[in-house]
């Protein structure tokens, strides 16, 4: 296994920063937020004191899912009748630092602008055109439930190049061509890895993945193999009025959402300028199926939080193969209302079993 | 078809905008690339400055160049496509969805259902059964609107009920504000199905029409004989990308603009927000 040092990776980023747009960690108060990196930012010697301009590789997923890069809030589609695609990204983007449920958020949202008879040409581009720098986690969230979900805090495929942080530096592990072409064409930065980083790695990965177990024991989370069926057999349950009770329709699950992937098309009210837009949109909101001649599939809230339910757990694995969450635990935090996804789940799974067979 | 980018509108030429009823246009245009659709499949009409939304064409589909949309005032969009003038430009992205089976409906007793602006695709679809009428063993249309001058199509319609290939009977719900020319029956579309001289067991039945038209039509068909999967549904639902993607139009499993928005209703029908 190879080991760079923090200074190298630095020097590797410089190398990286001639062909790519480099997005890093950085800590503002308790959270990481993605930033445009420049030369002057450091990495990180105490992630728990890190500020706005020290890389922080380690701990856990950034507030924003990757999303907002790859297929992102508010995004121009199409530029009047012209044939050409509108050029939004001038240069391609290299992401720092992504965890491993940020990597399981991609095959959601591969499934849905990659497959099928048309393809979105905006995301495939920045999905062919990017490389994604991941990271193994260095702790868990106590909102952490990553292998509920099958995924691991530490990624293992589906990255073009791995870092997982020990003392002075990082393992790096290749998980694609362009990610070998990087260590090939950069040898001095990298060195062999010292059995002790080796095994410092491994402590790290067994104590994160301890840590997300005991988190998910601790709030009874149930694992995706008691999936099946609960939605279907929980759907005229009085769980989804209850749970959307406190529901104040801010459509922050939705944006915060690695896999939530719904958009508007919202044309620009100007007939000069005639640009579409591809907007973010969220199942929440009340008019979100409405049609223009009034009829509304999901009028009450707890349809809505039904129908959010049904796609991460019951329609969309049905087509995909692939249940639409990550365990990041992201909208556990965003909610206002407190609607905490791991009790709907253990909810919908107790009920589930405590119906006759 | 744009092929590289499924969002972009094609430039289309109004060529006329006919008053249908005091609610219900119909917009001629040319699209200046050619748009092929399959009877039953819909595109997505751009207003330049107001935005876009769904139609079924109400054409002829191996018209190639040209294509109309029968268009209801219900909402922002087709409040400008009432306004619109010969010669303006709207963008047509499309076609989507699946469309009517028609080789599945050959050989076989076919009833057509339709109500107010459900007209507008089966007009399409009739232009294409009246082309192999020969091919089917017995062709029904029924067709009923609010009230006389909100009846649709007046002059095709009229036309078929002359036709020997065909049985045609047309209705209004009541008849209010109409002028005492109305020749057709008078009550619900249901009560003319009655007394259908067909083999309803294996008989096929398409239903288009506003969603309690549909549901009540339905229920009625499956009373007479005919088996679910011998009824087809046009669903409508807020398609908003058309591809797909976007999420706005699910049933159950489906995504109408995909899997749709012609369905069986034996693969709809147990989920409970069909009619909604």
């Amino acid at each position: 296994m190879l080991y760079i040092t923090k200074n190298n990776l630095s020097n590797l980023l410089e190398i990286i920063q001639k062909d790519y747009d480099i997005f890093v960690p950085v800590k503002r108060e308790n959270n990481r937020f993605y930033k445009r990196y420049d030369p002057s930012m450091k990495f990180s010697e105490d992630e728990k004191l890190a500020d706005e301009n020290t890389i922080v590789l380690g701990e856990v997923r950034a507030f924003e899912p990757l999303k907002v890069f790859y297929n992102r809030a508010r995004e121009i589609v199409a530029d009047g009748f012209k044939a050409e695609l509108p050029r939004t990204n001038p240069k391609p983007f290299c992401i720092v630092g992504a965890k491993a449920c940020d990597l399981k958020g991609f095959k959601i949202q591969d499934f849905v602008f990659k497959e099928g008879d048309f393809q979105d040409p905006f995301y495939i581009e920045a999905r062919e055109n990017n490389l994604i720098i991941s990271a193994d986690c260095t702790c868990a969230l106590d909102t952490c439930f990553c292998s509920t979900v099958d995924v691991k805090p530490y990624p293992e495929k589906d990255f073009d190049l791995n870092l997982s942080q020990v003392s002075g530096g990082f393992i790096a592990q290749a998980g694609s061509q362009k990610g070998q072409a990087l260590i090939d064409k950069n040898p001095s930065l990298f060195g062999e890895a010292m059995d002790r980083a080796v095994a410092e790695m491994e402590e790290q990965r067994k104590r994160v993945t301890a840590d997300v177990r005991k988190n998910i024991r601790q709030n009874s989370i149930p694992s995706q193999d008691k999936y099946e069926g609960i939605i279907q057999k929980n759907y005229d349950s009085p769980i989804w009025d209850e749970e959307a009770k406190t529901c104040v329709e801010c459509g922050a699950c939705n944006t915060i959402c690695p896999t939530c992937h719904c958009f508007l098309l919202y044309d620009q009210m100007s007939e000069e300028r005639m640009e579409r837009l591809r907007v973010w949109d969220s199942c929440m909101i009340k008019d979100f199926a409405k049609v223009a001649a009034g009829v509304n599939p999901r009028p009450w809230l707890w349809m809505r939080l039904r129908n959010r339910f049904e796609k991460k757990f019951d329609f969309f694995p049905k087509q995909s193969g692939i249940y639409a969450c990550t365990g990041c635990g992201r909208c556990i935090t965003a909610c206002p209302a407190k609607i905490d996804i791991r009790k709907v789940l253990q909810r919908l799974v107790k009920d589930v079993q405590k119906q006759p067979v | 078809m744009s092929k590289n980018n499924p969002y972009r509108p094609i430039e289309t030429e109004v060529l006329d905008v006919i008053t249908e009823t005091p609610t219900i246009k119909t917009v001629k245009m040319k699209p200046k690339e050619e748009i092929i659709f399959k009877t039953g499949q819909f595109v997505e009409l751009t207003i330049p400055g107001a935005g876009e939304a769904p139609f079924t064409p109400s054409s002829r589909p191996w018209l190639k160049d040209k294509m109309e949309v029968t268009v209801m005032q219900v909402g922002k969009v087709t409040e400008r496509i009432h306004q619109l003038k010969k010669g303006e430009t709207v963008g047509v992205r499309g076609p989507y969805g699946n469309g009517y089976p028609l080789e599945e409906f050959l050989g076989k007793e076919l009833l057509v259902v339709g109500g107010g602006c459900g007209f507008a695709p089966l007009r399409s679809l009739m232009y294409e059964i009246f082309e192999k009428s020969k091919e089917f063993k017995k062709l029904f249309f029924r067709g009923g609107c609010k009230t006389p001058k909100d009846f649709l199509y007046k002059k095709e319609t009229a036309e078929w009920a002359k036709r020997d290939d065909i049985d045609v009977v047309l209705t209004v719900d009541t008849l209010d504000g109409g002028n005492g020319e109305w020749k057709g029956k008078v009550g619900l579309v249901t009560t003319v199905l009655d007394g259908i001289k067909m083999d309803k067991k294996n008989g096929i039945a398409v239903v288009c029409g506003p969603p309690i038209m549909m549901k009540f039509t339905t229920k009625k068909l499956i009373e007479m004989g005919f088996k679910d999967s011998n009824i087809y549904l046009s669903m409508e639902r807020n398609m908003s990308c058309g591809i797909g993607k976007c999420g706005h139009c699910r049933i159950g499993p489906y995504y109408v603009c995909k899997d749709g928005p012609v369905f069986r209703y034996n693969d709809i029908k147990d989920f409970p927000d069909v009619w909604d």
